[in-house]
């Protein structure tokens, strides 16, 4: 690999890393109040869906990135519902996301495309800038910010508190006059709403189209990249980019060198990492404690 | 005197159909400590819930100042004013001290700006002083609680409930409680302190009311006016008897030994020496979290032993196996660990038949007739012995738990906190039938953070603080005072 190829690697990744990053940033601020979504993988596909058709019906990128969004909260608010609300199962809740938006964007394509595989390029994609040859989309830069606002929110602000105690302690939340619900329900959203944006930039803007089951496990990534970063938006930034560079170095050797058997490594090294990472004892502390528990005051 | 709070005809009955409240009233006046007596199971802490906001009564009326008033959650009863300090501390672990009370602080309206100031006058009322800086799970439970009492006085809390305030402190603690309450009687607030510890009643009320299985049995007594014996019969009605030891004195035979022994589960403890002879009851007193889960499970052989030796009737450092196999008994502190609450009552008898007697061909009608024996000679009251053991009240459980130790006959019980939990006449009865047992001559180890029981039971008191024997005392010489400096620490 010459010094140019490996830059221009880099560049592939930090591309290939918003999706992860945004989604895992998300997830980082919903796991913090104790909600755990693993329907991330669900959101992804129906926010990308959403958002190539608003871009499409409306002409406008603006009202793609829109529709991404409200999707995502829309989810994130009936996860909310389902999990905080109702004190059902997480767990299950979030495998009924991932294979209702399976299906239902598979059907949507046919549906409203015509076809079976994907749909026609968006009729308007994002303004970009290129390094080194490479398109890099806006939403690289942007994706930065948003981690320093995460982290910003999460250790600098009362609500990052609020966020914290109730998804250590949502006992000792309710007592120090926090609402636990409205807590959870508020990280919840916040949480899938930037899934939203994840998805609706891996379609409009990293693509340029929605292909039927384009996410590609990214949203099960982005749940690793939460583990590795031991529940902190800068680690799950840094994760991301890790995860971004091993997506970015197996395009290279399938594409650039023809090699697709030097590609299934690179793709598996951010796993065995987050293995590591995760088998570590002093890590599974960070957890937060009353993940996945719903709080029942009766 | 006007009283701040008043509650009316509170009925609370909880979604499982469980009636906790049949109507309680209860007043609470400016400067005053009105005492809420009652056993276990009496409605004192839903009561007092009720109150904080965290749950809604059925019916019933809330009124401040006069005027009614209707909380949607905790956080409108801060603001108004109410304070609660419940039994366990309840603050984010995770979090600083400091950010715990910013928390309180905004939830009460407090501008973050007054912060210092205030608790600079709350430490002044009460006398505490708790480092700021500190994480939550780093510091006593005595400690957590005084936090939370200064910042709630610091948020211009009006009415204070303390919640069994002395569960978690030593003797010595519970005066700067005291004190601390005074501090706050002087400025004007009114406290409701819930309890079912009579000398308490005595020391610091100046109002009493007694609660009974949800109903209000005397109200706003003078507790001058008022014998101990007196207050005892309101809670719980009939007494049953006090179990008493026939104190035959130990024998030779030594059923426990412990020899430098060192182990190590969430702190380390290190025990010199210690021994438990047949017919004696030799009780360990400490405040909670002082190195007694380590030692039980390093006796029982579920804690890595790091070095020393163990012996239970013979058996050299035994694991749990070889520990039940040997004759000895063990009551965990905690039973729903010990039980499975899912499974039957006669399930649960196999497996601690099980334990004790190795594998063996069950049939129903064998498990039923364990049961109906078990049951017969412990009172233990199930709708049938298919019934999950959860179904059963606490009493009930327990009463199985220990049943179910004691029907083996072991020449050794090791007991955790035996009747926590339990009203005053099953711990009656729990406590009778481990006085019994080492009547008839076997060794018993009795780990209880209830110093009352200890006291009554045994023959000798060891202390254990920061994971050390601080001291042994015989029974004639352990007296609450004694205990306590040993438990603080002291030698």
């Amino acid at each position: 690999m010459t010094p140019l190829e490996a830059a221009i690697v880099g560049v592939l990744g930090l591309n290939a890393m918003v999706t992860i990053a945004l989604t895992a940033m998300g997830e980082v601020i919903a796991e913090r109040s104790g909600v755990v979504n693993i329907g991330l993988e669900g959101i992804l596909l129906a926010s990308a869906w959403l958002a190539v058709y608003a871009d499409i019906a409306t002409g406008s990128w603006l009202a793609g990135y829109l529709a991404g969004l409200a999707m995502g909260a829309a989810l994130g608010l009936m996860h909310a519902a389902i999990a905080v609300y109702a004190r059902g199962d997480q767990i299950i809740a979030g495998v009924g996301l991932n294979l209702a938006a399976a299906g239902g964007t598979t059907l949507g394509i046919r549906a409203v495309w015509g076809n079976y595989g994907q749909s026609p390029p968006v009729a308007s994609r994002p303004p970009a800038f290129d390094v080194l040859g490479v398109r890099v989309s806006y939403m690289v830069p942007l994706t930065f910010l948003v981690a320093i606002l995460a982290w910003w929110l999460l250790e600098r602000t009362e609500w990052g508190l609020r966020v914290k105690a109730v998804g250590d302690d949502p006992r000792s939340a309710d007592a120090l006059g926090i609402s636990v619900e409205r807590t959870r329900l508020a990280a919840t959203v916040l949480g899938a709403a930037l899934a939203g944006v994840a998805g609706a930039y891996m379609s409009i803007d990293y693509l340029g189209s929605f292909v039927k089951l384009m996410s590609a496990g990214r949203g099960f990534i982005a749940l690793a990249a939460v583990a590795f970063s031991g529940w902190d938006v800068l680690g799950a930034l840094l994760g991301s980019i890790v995860f971004g560079l091993g997506d970015a170095l197996s395009t290279y050797y399938t594409t650039i060198r023809g090699s697709s058997a030097a590609a299934y490594p690179y793709r598996t090294i951010p796993y065995i990492l987050t293995l590591l990472a995760v088998s570590a004892t002093a890590w599974r502390a960070r957890m937060p404690r009353a993940l996945g528990r719903p709080y029942k005051r009766e | 005197m006007e009283p701040v709070v008043e509650l009316r005809g509170i009925v609370k009955v909880y979604p499982d159909g469980v009636r906790a409240l049949d109507g309680v009233s209860l007043r609470l006046y400016p400067g005053r400590v009105h005492a809420v007596l009652g056993e276990n199971g009496a409605g004192k802490t839903t009561l007092m819930r009720i109150l904080y906001g965290e749950i809604k009564p059925t019916r019933g009326e809330l009124l401040l100042d006069g005027r009614p008033a209707r909380f949607r959650g905790t956080r409108d009863a801060i603001r108004r004013g109410i304070a609660m300090i419940y039994q366990h501390p309840r603050l984010v672990p995770t979090l600083t001290v400091w950010e715990n009370v910013l928390l309180y602080f905004a939830s009460a309206g407090v501008p973050e700006g007054e912060a210092e100031e205030r608790l600079e006058e709350a430490r002044r009322i009460t006398g505490f002083d708790v480092p700021l800086d500190a994480r939550v799970e780093d510091l006593p439970l005595g400690a957590r609680q005084r936090a939370e009492i200064l910042r709630s006085i610091a948020a211009g809390a009006r009415v204070l409930i303390l919640d069994e305030p002395t569960t978690n402190l030593t003797p010595q603690e519970f005066e700067g409680l005291a004190r601390a309450i005074e501090g706050a009687k002087r400025e004007g607030l009114a406290v409701a302190y819930i309890t079912h510890r009579l000398p308490e009643v005595k020391a610091i009320a100046d109002l009493v009311t007694v609660l009974r299985r949800g109903r209000v049995v005397a109200s706003e007594l003078d507790p001058r006016g008022a014998s101990e014996e007196e207050l005892a019969r309101l809670m719980v009605g009939e007494l049953p008897p006090r179990p008493s030891r026939s104190r035959g004195g130990p024998g030779d035979r030594v059923v426990l030994s412990i020899e430098g022994l060192r182990a190590r589960g969430r702190m380390e403890v290190f025990v010199e020496r210690l021994e438990v002879r047949e017919g004696e009851v030799l009780g360990l007193a400490g405040v909670e979290g002082n190195g007694q889960e380590e030692l039980v499970g390093a006796i029982v052989g579920y804690t890595p032993r790091l070095s020393g030796r163990v012996v239970v009737l013979g058996r050299v450092n035994p694991t749990p196996r070889e520990y039940y196999r040997a004759g000895a008994a063990y009551i965990p502190g905690d039973r729903s660990k010990a039980l499975v609450l899912h499974f039957s009552v006669a399930e649960n008898l196999a497996f601690l038949r099980y334990a004790h007697e190795g594998p063996a061909l069950l049939t129903f009608s064998r498990l039923a007739r364990l049961y109906r024996e078990v049951a017969g000679e412990y009172g233990i009251v199930a709708e049938s012995p298919w019934a999950p053991a959860g179904s059963l009240s606490g009493g009930n459980q327990q009463k199985l738990l220990a049943a179910s130790q004691l029907h083996m006959r072991p020449r050794f019980l090791l007991a955790v906190n035996p009747t926590r939990g339990l009203d005053v006449a099953t711990t009656r009865y729990v406590r009778g039938l481990i006085a019994r047992l080492a009547d008839e001559g076997a060794g018993v180890m009795l780990v209880s953070s209830d110093l009352d029981e200890i006291i009554e039971l045994s023959d000798r008191v060891a202390v254990i603080s920061r994971g050390r024997i601080t001291g042994i005392l015989p029974a004639g010489k352990a007296t609450p005072e004694r205990i306590g400096l040993l438990m603080g620490g002291a030698a």
